[in-house]
């Protein structure tokens, strides 16, 4: 009887036999890893979720026969417009701020990693200088 | 005696709550009083009995805390004249969220910030793994006890007939299962990834994971993947019924889990309890909880190894019997009469 341990080892060993006989199988997992594609897309990312866009059709009830609730929570949307535009408004504007700030701030460390590195990189810029997002 | 205790979050399905939710039945069949509390309640909350915070009058009382996220209104609590017992049941490393959700990421690290404070304010640190107990440990300088989660199998459904070994003409189709949130630190992408080489060597087999999605958006990369990858073969279910659940547990061939961290991942024990082997990685807590029970696979082994491992778990009925056997011996470690003790000892040596 082959015990869990073995069979480990065994899976170890065909998948090495496999590799061999199939050299495409080889990729390691993390080449196609979700994450890391996420990481790098994260400045980017948090760029376009600077700009905040509440969307009415999220707002729902989860009760059982909710529809009665959600109309009118919706409708109080409506009647508070205004003031959510406001308010929307002044969290973009932080938001953006911010993001400009990163984005400067990344740009900056990049400038001086290259300066560090011998290369001849673009004089970093101050993130005072920025123009205001 | 009188305990009161306080969630983070109360909401459903979140396994934390549904221990506070089993622990208050142990107390009051304990002949203990005191009342359930939580510094964020879902709505759907409010016929558990679960309370706001802010009602929370702490004199000379014993409060238990299961800790699993940021709460501002908690400093009271640990500043207040209460003796405090600070359960965790962990909180994820912030990094696994800035590139999918920043708001969560910023929750995490404030909440891990806040477990260090209160660990060092505590009069009493528990974890729910050895793993969470240490941090808690490195946290204060003081020691911490384990208390697992409280595993009540009688609440389960039957085992019922498991190990398919669907390889087989006439069986079901292999199928693979994992359950639990579908969040970036639980790895389903590796999931995936590793059942479609099996696929490809098994086209019958199916995988499904269940668990409600970090976001839609999140959910819909994992769908996107699936499809491109093993089309066809992956299905996603959330909201479960806890016969569903069983059903999805009883129809399994292997529970293959993933995860990166895990303060415990009660459905391993789930798992065990339905007679399914189990096939994980050895990250967190996880080795700790599956023990000698399971295969632990390591970071080492991709994609490919772990097709393998499947393959051979699924089609070796002798191990699969073995598999099962040294489960049930594992579950003996997370009896609920055993972990009612432990608790019971560590509230009664805090007891003002």
């Amino acid at each position: 009887m082959r015990t869990p341990e073995e069979a480990l080892a065994a899976a170890r060993r065909q998948a090495q036999a496999r590799r061999l006989a199939e050299p495409e199988l080889g990729r390691a997992p993390s080449d196609q890893d979700l994450l890391l594609e996420a990481r790098e897309a994260s400045l980017k990312q948090l760029t376009r979720w600077a700009m905040i866009e509440p969307e009415e059709l999220e707002v729902y009830s989860t009760r059982r026969l909710g529809a009665p609730i959600t109309a009118l929570k919706r409708l109080l949307i409506r009647l508070l417009r205004q003031y959510l535009v406001q308010m929307s408004a002044q969290q973009s504007r932080f938001n953006a701020y911010v993001v400009g700030y990163l984005v400067a701030m990344d740009e900056r460390i990049r400038a001086l990693e290259e300066a560090r590195d011998g290369g001849a990189g673009p004089e970093p810029e101050t993130v005072e200088e920025l123009p205001h997002p | 005696m009188k305990v009161n205790q306080i969630l983070c979050a109360a909401g459903f399905p979140d396994a934390v709550t549904n221990q506070m939710l089993a622990w208050r039945e142990v107390f009051k069949q304990w002949g203990w009083k005191g009342a359930d509390f939580g510094a964020r309640i879902e709505p759907d909350m409010r016929h558990h009995g679960i309370r706001p915070l802010r009602q929370l009058e702490a004199q000379d009382e014993l409060v238990l805390v299961h800790y699993s996220g940021y709460a501002r209104d908690l400093e009271r609590v640990f500043s207040g004249p209460a003796r405090t017992v600070l359960l965790s049941h962990n909180v994820t490393p912030e990094e696994w969220f800035w590139p999918v959700d920043p708001a969560d990421a910023v929750r995490c690290r404030l909440g891990r910030e806040q477990l260090h404070e209160f660990a060092r304010l505590a009069d009493g640190l528990a974890g729910v793994s050895s793993y969470n107990a240490e941090e808690l440990s490195e946290a204060s300088g003081r020691e911490a006890r384990v208390i697992p989660v409280l595993f009540d199998r009688s609440s389960l459904a039957s085992p019922g007939s498991s190990a398919n070994g669907g390889a087989e003409p006439g069986r079901p189709p292999p199928t693979i299962l994992f359950v639990g949130r579908l969040t970036p630190h639980k790895r389903q992408d590796l999931v995936i990834q590793a059942f479609a080489a099996y696929w490809r060597m098994q086209p019958e087999a199916r995988l499904v994971l269940v668990g409600h999605a970090l976001s839609p958006a999140y959910r819909q990369k994992l769908v996107s993947l699936a499809e491109e990858l093993a089309p066809g073969a992956v299905s996603f279910r959330a909201r479960l019924t806890s016969a569903e659940l069983a059903d999805q547990y009883r129809s399994a061939d292997v529970f293959l889990c993933l995860s990166e961290h895990e303060g415990f991942c009660i459905p391993i024990l789930e798992a065990l309890h339905y007679g399914i082997p189990v096939v994980a990685r050895d990250a967190a807590a996880v080795g700790e909880v599956v023990g000698d029970a399971g295969i632990l696979v390591g970071a080492q082994d991709d994609a490919q190894t772990i097709a393998e491992l499947l393959w051979i778990v699924v089609s070796d009925h002798e191990l699969r019997q073995e598999l099962c056997r040294r489960g049930e011996r594992r579950l003996a470690a997370y009896d609920h009469q055993l972990t009612a003790q432990r608790m019971r000892s560590l509230l009664a040596d805090l007891a003002p």
